[in-house]
């Protein structure tokens, strides 16, 4: 059983800048934690302090109650951290560097076959005998993610882990990170929004090092009531038939021909009321949220940036 | 379901795959190997022995042209004269080898993605630093020894291979290894130290070869023994060889005046060696494992 903890963690980095400001928090068990947060907000610094490649300037990171300042063998040992881009060596090749992982993960040499077979499997990883100095960015980062997986450790800390992969890639790793959080703790930071919605069970939202929310998704959710609808109907509606919806203060854009996005206050009420009166104009076919819950969430928390002059 | 610290812990995982806790040792003997493994497939292993296969080849070729006969005077009919001016380079070959493969060992985990692949393994900093320093000495011992392979075969070819002081040469190459270990715990601190892998390389050699040679020609100037140095140290290498060996030489200047030229002897060679090595070497551990990925 996997756990990791922080305690008044904090960072100030050389230049002045505090990086990670009186952090703490602890999960244990499995499931998946989203870190999300702008640029700057402090989600790698937190990463690297909690495996120990950043010193914390005051409070303590724990690994499975480890602390890596202290014992970095112990805290790691059921760990698998993708930090950063990483870069095995480019000579050699895939077998040969994921074998360097697993063998000192503590597998036997046929474990490790067996794992990077498993492995090779579930990334679909570039042909085993390539050099990493040949393949593509992708590919790479699949070889690190692969890495990660050595040896099935319980807790697994991934930074922006679909980062460099395309669509096709995202989506073989977001499904293969809803298999793994059955039964690992994963802490994933990340600043795609649907990729956290759709893998994450619980909330770290960071600005400025310091944690601005700490929730389950679906409480959060609970909390952040959409803004904006888009409603499909069957067939085209007139935009003078749709002048109605200004009527409650509802700003309203076509899309296409069938389509239109409303913009509202947001309350429950005035969302019954907008689909009351989209019924009257013609069948509705969908009428949803535009935007994603969390990403609500984040621009409600996080302050927006300082326009251009 | 993830839980909160004060939670009672979900059911175990199944399906674990066994790993047995890995010594020390065995961690050292993994790294050791990986790090040989990207050594012996890059560019510059492949340079530095053929450029040291190249200048002894030509050298030998040199010889061969000028007849067994010249050499065989030039070199006093010793095959241990030979051998050890064979080695006058021997020390620039091992500097080379250390700056190349020492000078940034260390700093490349925080200068490239490196780091970010071997630094979150469940292994000590100073199990990675040695597996990559014992791998740095075998490579180095690689380069090294072509120039002892061909030293030896004009040897064998100009005097006979019954003549060979073989365990004098074994000693030669022995005083090389330990030269190689000082070499590369200087260059292991630079690279410990320095955070660009380029800037780890020239410093080493800057520091190792060009900053002590002048040092110690200066220092000789005003008549004092150039106990400090390294590269002083590295003349042992030849030294043990030399059946005429002598430790000071003055040269006349002038009137009274004398330019004192002093040539470690095997003992204190080896001890500016092991004390390299000594202090280095801890030093290089130290600032490795407070180095933070910043980057």
């Amino acid at each position: 059983m996997g756990s990791f903890r922080v305690a008044e963690l904090s960072k100030l980095f050389r230049a002045g800048s505090l990086a990670v400001d009186h952090v703490t928090f602890a999960y244990e068990g499995a499931g998946a934690v989203g870190c999300l947060g702008p640029n700057g907000a402090g989600k790698t610094t937190l990463l690297k302090l909690l495996v120990g490649l950043l010193r914390p300037t005051q409070g303590h990171a724990f690994l499975n109650e480890i602390d890596p300042m202290v014992d970095r063998k112990g805290a790691l040992w059921d760990v698998g951290a993708l930090i950063e881009t990483p870069e095995p060596y480019p000579t050699l090749n895939v077998h040969e560097a994921l074998d360097a992982v697993g063998r000192s993960r503590g597998l036997s040499r046929d474990d490790v076959d067996r794992e990077v077979d498993r492995c090779h499997e579930l990334l679909d990883l570039p042909p085993l005998g390539q050099r990493i100095g040949w393949l593509s960015k992708g590919q790479r980062q699949r070889v690190s993610l692969a890495a990660t997986l050595m040896g099935d450790p319980s807790v697994l800390l991934l930074d922006e882990p679909t980062s460099g992969l395309d669509p096709a890639e995202r989506v073989l790793v977001r499904r293969l990170l809803n298999q793994l959080k059955r039964d690992h703790l994963v802490l994933m930071s990340s600043h795609q929004m649907l990729e956290v919605t759709e893998v994450c069970d619980q909330l770290i939202f960071l600005d400025h090092g310091r944690v601005l929310l700490r929730d389950r998704v679906d409480t959060v959710a609970a909390r952040i009531r959409s803004r904006q609808v888009n409603v499909e109907f069957e067939r085209p509606v007139a935009p003078g038939a749709m002048e109605g919806l200004r009527a409650i203060g509802a700003e309203i854009a076509l899309v296409s021909e069938k389509r239109w996005r409303i913009s509202f206050d947001g309350r429950d009420e005035t969302r019954v009321r907008l689909l009351e009166i989209c019924q009257t104009l013609g069948p509705v076919v969908q009428f949803a949220n535009t935007s994603l819950v969390l990403e609500e969430a984040y621009l409600e928390l996080i302050p927006k940036p300082v326009e251009p002059a | 379901m993830i839980q909160a610290r004060t939670n009672p812990p979900e059911a175990a995982r199944v399906d674990t795959i066994p790993r047995n806790r890995v010594s020390d040792f065995e961690q050292w003997r993994i790294v050791t190997l990986h790090q040989l493994g990207h050594y012996l497939r890059t560019n510059r292993f492949y340079g530095l022995v053929g450029f040291v296969a190249l200048i002894s080849a030509l050298t030998l070729a040199g010889q061969v042209d000028a007849g067994i006969a010249a050499v065989q005077v030039q070199q006093l009919y010793r095959s241990s004269e030979y051998l050890s001016n064979g080695l006058m380079y021997t020390g620039l070959w091992v500097i080379l080898a250390a700056a190349f493969f020492g000078g940034d060992a260390l700093s490349v985990d925080f200068s490239t993605g490196a780091g970010y692949y071997m630094l979150v393994l469940p292994i000590k900093r100073p199990v990675l630093l040695a597996g990559r320093y014992a791998a740095a000495t075998l490579v180095t011992l690689a380069v090294v020894g072509v120039n002892y392979l061909f030293d030896t075969a004009g040897a064998i070819y100009f005097f006979g291979a019954p003549s060979i002081p073989w365990a004098l040469l074994a000693d030669s190459l022995g005083i090389a290894c330990l030269f190689a270990l000082a070499a590369l715990s200087v260059a292991f601190c630079v690279s410990a130290f320095v955070r660009s892998p380029p800037a780890g390389v020239l410093i080493t050699i800057l520091a190792l070869y060009v900053g002590f040679t002048i040092l110690q020609a200066v220092v000789e100037l005003v008549g004092v023994e150039p106990w400090f140095s390294l590269t002083y140290a590295g003349g042992a290498m030849a030294a043990v060889l030399d059946t005429d060996f002598v430790h000071i030489q003055n040269i006349p200047l002038g009137e009274d005046q004398y330019y004192t030229i002093w040539v470690a002897t095997v003992n204190e060679g080896l001890a500016i060696m092991a004390s390299y090595v000594a202090v280095f070497l801890p030093l290089s551990a130290y600032l490795y494992q407070r180095k933070e990925s910043t980057g």
